[in-house]
């Protein structure tokens, strides 16, 4: 794969000082088709199986729902203040908050939500 | 011309020290004796060589070069064409493609540049010049009016100096959207490629262009500094910074496209100071005139680049405008420095804010960066 | 949403709302989010919420089995225009050019080591417990040491940095850099600059090592994806390249970081750092230059600046400076830290408040005059989780043409004998 190139450098200085040659000549040559072949430079993800996912609720009334606070600075105000909006909205609803922390949520506040509650809200990021 | 080195630095040493490791030292390139190198240099008779006069040639290449691929990429990485790392090796073709983009003729001399501090030759190089440097850099020829903008202030992004600068450039105006430069998560950083590729061409023009970057000649910086990997490409988050952008704030109208030009040390993120101590209530305007009052208030001052929510924190804390921020934080260090100090570099307390990235959290950054020329950049279209 | 893939989730139900949380009143979070719009798709935020846990699951949704990913073919053919554009707009690269990997080139970089093409080399996530961890082998490591433009002999360099399975580019919203010091014979063997620019991109072997471990992580480790595996608010310019450093041993008036770590002295030693990245020393008031200078002072007070836990101090020495402070009679690495942190930084990974003495000297000023709107007396209660102690950390690199040092926030992690990736 032949190809012309142009000195970057050879040109700047050529035009700054002496210029004894031209700067770029006519000596143009078409982009190689050669074609080549190349590895793909990617590793290896973990296989996957998608999970059952809960059946949505019919209805928010007479159900518990968990707000998971995942112990990022904030969430525990932003909580109350939805806590607060749900008991205007749906008053009927029982709102219960929980603790997790923010890389996982502990076993026992997993199970506590398997066994009573009907949906959980888990604050994320920030 | 005769030259004697010594070991140094001279600066901060003591008369004793002086005398014990450069006056009875020894050349640290030739093992011999200082005092007595420098009586031989004074006297000994000139050399048929050092009687020369005239024009000096020296060897510059030629035009083109013809190889394959990877002959071609060794060659630009052995003569240093390059930031040793891989380039698109420009063909005429490419560069072609990249002078489509700008009215200006390929001839036209672009720039004037300097390794910086009044160090080194002043090269010239013209339009052309920066597309060969712009196609080597990867830049799609959208890109090529801001980096002639940039390459026509014969800023160079590759500071001579020992203390390692580094240099950055702010771009506001429609053209952020325009060519995809990055004002949202990793606006600071390697994130996309019209921030990197601008960066890069800056730095492949002071190279090639400028003939800046050079370790031992036009290189001098005693440690260095990483941010020179690439020149830091900015671009304001004007959408949602509650401040006018900078360019607005140096006099340039709303939505008109402007490169202002930033060297210094570089910048960090503000957690690396304990000021800014993680707490429920967090108070940045007084966080802000903390780090500024730990700054060097000479030299290169403060920058602040604030997130999103940082800059609306601060104009919900009553500062609405960047010069009412900057009255609060500078207030209390605006005082004359005081006299005796090293060196003719005081430049006063620079304090300038650049509002860019994201608003998925409460992050900041701080350092020292302080501004330079500012550039329509649709001049070079 | 890839996290929720990631766990077999793809259909997991996410509410969006205009962040950040942290730092607001209750009145400004109900003003702002509870009350507010989704920022993606502009509806209220909890009409949406209420929706979410009442819809009933799609089919998509009740999808269960493996979750198929395109990982695109072993090899792609086309010129090399045509490759480089094919490698940039997959995001192989990190927006730069490439060396394109061909079998030839990889093959000749596999030379460089004895290990088998095959082998598993690491495990790498984007750091922070975000996102997947993916594999990657000898082989991955070699065809992204080529692109880099990486030389054969920087190879066992760039496995030993890959096998740590540390990323060069972590997720972290704060923006975090990544470096590595270099011990050993090594150095000269193949050419690390650890004299003029010995911190930034001024020689071939330090620059393209930097950057292979940067592509590895990209495409081995699949981070600095912005919105996914990278969500730096603001960025960090040092990532650019990762930062490879090699000591000036020569000129050091003390004992290698590797030797200090309990290697040998020679062994060829590369240890990982992870912090804000580095500014010169110039940058900080303390350090006004003046006919005399005293350093460990100096270092102290800057010392006395820095946020205490997460990732500390580093000071990254000219031989000057080092020799200046031993001078002084700080003579080895453990006497300069003993003095600048008075005794706290031992290194342990305690509570958040860092170091347990105030050093002496000059105290880190706190601005004069309160700011206006800013009731006093507010609480502030310390946010917790991320305390490592009052880190001190000593790197001595670069020339002796100035009195120049840099400082800032890098604390170590692993230490790796490179020779067993030959």
């Amino acid at each position: 794969m032949k190809r012309f190139i142009f000195a970057a450098g050879i040109a700047a200085l050529c035009l700054g000082l002496f210029c004894s040659f031209p700067t770029m000549n006519d000596q143009v040559q078409a982009a190689s088709t050669e074609k080549m072949t190349v590895l793909n430079p990617m590793g290896t993800p973990p296989a996957i199986q998608a999970k059952q996912m809960a059946p949505r609720l019919d209805t928010l009334d007479g159900k518990t729902i968990y707000f998971v606070n995942t112990g990022y600075i904030g969430t525990d105000r932003l909580m109350e203040v939805m806590s607060d909006w749900f008991k205007a909205n749906y008053p009927k609803t029982n709102i219960v908050m929980a603790r997790g922390s923010m890389t996982n949520i502990p076993p026992a506040v997993m199970a506590e939500i398997g066994e009573k509650a009907d949906a959980a809200i888990v604050g994320l990021g920030h | 011309m005769r030259v004697q080195y010594i070991q140094g630095p001279v600066w901060a040493k003591t008369g004793e020290q002086l005398r014990k490791s450069v006056v009875f030292g020894i050349n640290p390139l030739t093992g011999k004796k200082v005092a007595e190198e420098i009586v031989d240099k004074l006297t000994r008779p000139l050399a048929p060589e050092d009687t020369r006069t005239g024009q000096i040639k020296r060897e510059m290449g030629p035009p083109t070069y013809t190889g394959t691929a990877a002959e071609l990429q060794q060659l630009y990485l052995e003569k240093r064409y390059t930031d040793f790392m891989p380039i698109i090796l420009p063909t005429e073709e490419l560069v072609n493609e990249m002078l489509k983009s700008t009215s200006h003729d390929p001839d036209e001399p672009l720039g004037r540049m300097f390794p910086g501090s009044g160090a080194g030759e002043t090269w010239t190089y013209t339009v052309k010049v920066a597309a060969i440097n712009a196609v080597m850099a990867g830049a799609k020829p959208e890109y090529f009016p801001v980096i002639l903008a940039l390459g026509s202030t014969g800023s160079t992004a590759i500071n001579v100096s020992d203390n390692g600068f580094a240099a950055a450039a702010v771009i506001n105006g429609d053209i952020r959207d325009e060519i995809g430069l990055n004002y949202d998560v990793g606006a600071v950083g390697p994130y996309a490629h019209a921030n990197v590729a601008i960066g890069r061409a800056w730095n492949l023009l002071s190279i090639n262009g400028g003939n800046c970057g050079k370790v031992g000649t036009t290189y001098m910086g005693t440690v260095g500094n990483a941010q020179n990997a690439l020149a830091t490409i900015i671009a304001e988050n004007e959408e949602k910074s509650p401040f006018q952008p900078l360019s607005v704030r140096k006099g340039f109208q709303k939505g008109e496209n402007i490169v202002t030009l930033f060297s210094g040390w570089g910048i960090l993120s503000a957690k690396n100071w304990k000021v800014n101590e993680w707490t429920t209530v967090m108070d940045y305007p007084m966080m802000a005139k903390a780090i500024h009052e730990g700054q060097t208030p000479g030299l290169f001052g403060t920058v602040l680049v604030l997130s999103p929510p940082i800059a609306n924190f601060i104009a919900d804390d009553g500062y609405d405008t960047v010069e009412k921020f900057t009255e609060y934080v500078t207030g209390a260090s605006a005082k004359p420095e005081p006299k005796g100090k090293f060196g003719g570099f005081n430049m006063g307390p620079g304090f300038q804010v650049i509002v860019t990235g994201a608003s998925n959290n409460n992050y900041w950054m701080a350092g020292g960066l302080r501004e330079g020329q500012s550039i329509a950049i649709d001049n070079w279209r | 949403m890839e996290v929720s893939f990631n766990y077999g989730m793809p259909g997991l139900r996410i509410q969006y709302f205009l962040g950040p949380v942290w730092a607001k009143t209750n009145e400004q979070l109900k003003k702002q989010i509870v009350e507010g719009n989704n920022p993606i798709n502009g509806k209220p935020v909890m009409k949406e919420l209420v929706e979410s846990l009442t819809k009933p699951l799609t089919a998509e949704e009740k999808k269960m089995g493996e979750l198929k990913r395109d990982m695109g073919p072993a090899t792609y053919t086309g010129t090399a225009d045509e490759l480089q554009q094919l490698f940039l707009e997959k995001r192989y690269t990190d927006f730069m050019p490439v060396i394109l990997p061909t079998e030839e080139k990889v093959a000749e970089m596999l030379k460089a080591t004895s290990h088998d093409p095959d082998e598993q080399l690491g495990r790498m996530n984007p750091g922070s417990e975000a996102g997947e961890t993916w594999t990657y082998t000898v082989k991955t490591a070699a065809i992204n040491a080529v692109m880099a433009g990486a030389k054969p002999e920087y190879f066992p360099v760039i496995l030993a940095l890959g096998s740590t399975g540390s990323t060069a580019i972590n997720v972290s919203d704060n923006g975090f850099a990544a470096a590595a010091v270099i011990n050993g014979d090594i150095r000269d063997e193949i050419g690390l600059n650890y004299e003029e620019g010995a911190v930034g991109p001024y020689a071939h072997a330090n620059t393209a090592i930097g950057r292979a471990w940067n592509l590895l992580s990209i495409n081995g480790g699949n981070c600095g994806k912005v919105g996914t595996t990278y969500m730096g608010t603001v960025g960090n310019a040092q990532n650019a390249l990762a930062t490879i450093m090699a000591e000036n041993e020569e000129m050091s008036p003390f004992q290698p970081l590797s030797v200090r770590r309990g290697f040998q002295k020679g062994e060829n030693i590369v240890t990982l750092f992870s912090g804000w990245g580095v500014l010169s020393a110039a940058n900080w008031k303390v350090n006004a230059w003046g006919p005399d200078m005293n350093y460990p002072q100096i270092a102290k007070d800057i010392y006395a600046q820095q946020s205490p836990g997460l990732f500390g101090t580093v000071l990254i020495l000219s031989p000057p400076i080092a020799d200046f402070i031993a001078d002084d009679g700080y003579d080895t690495v453990e006497k300069f830290t003993e003095f600048v942190t008075g005794g706290s930084a031992g290194g342990g990974f305690g509570g958040f408040g860092g170091p347990g003495k105030k050093p002496a000297g000059k105290p880190a000023g706190e601005p004069a005059g309160k700011p206006a709107g800013k009731p006093a007396g507010k609480p502030a209660a310390k946010f917790g989780g991320f305390g490592m102690g009052g880190n001190f950390h000593v790197i001595v690199t670069g020339a002796s043409n100035n009195n120049y040092w840099m400082a800032g926030g890098l604390m170590p992690g692993r230490s790796v004998n490179i020779d067993e990736w030959r």
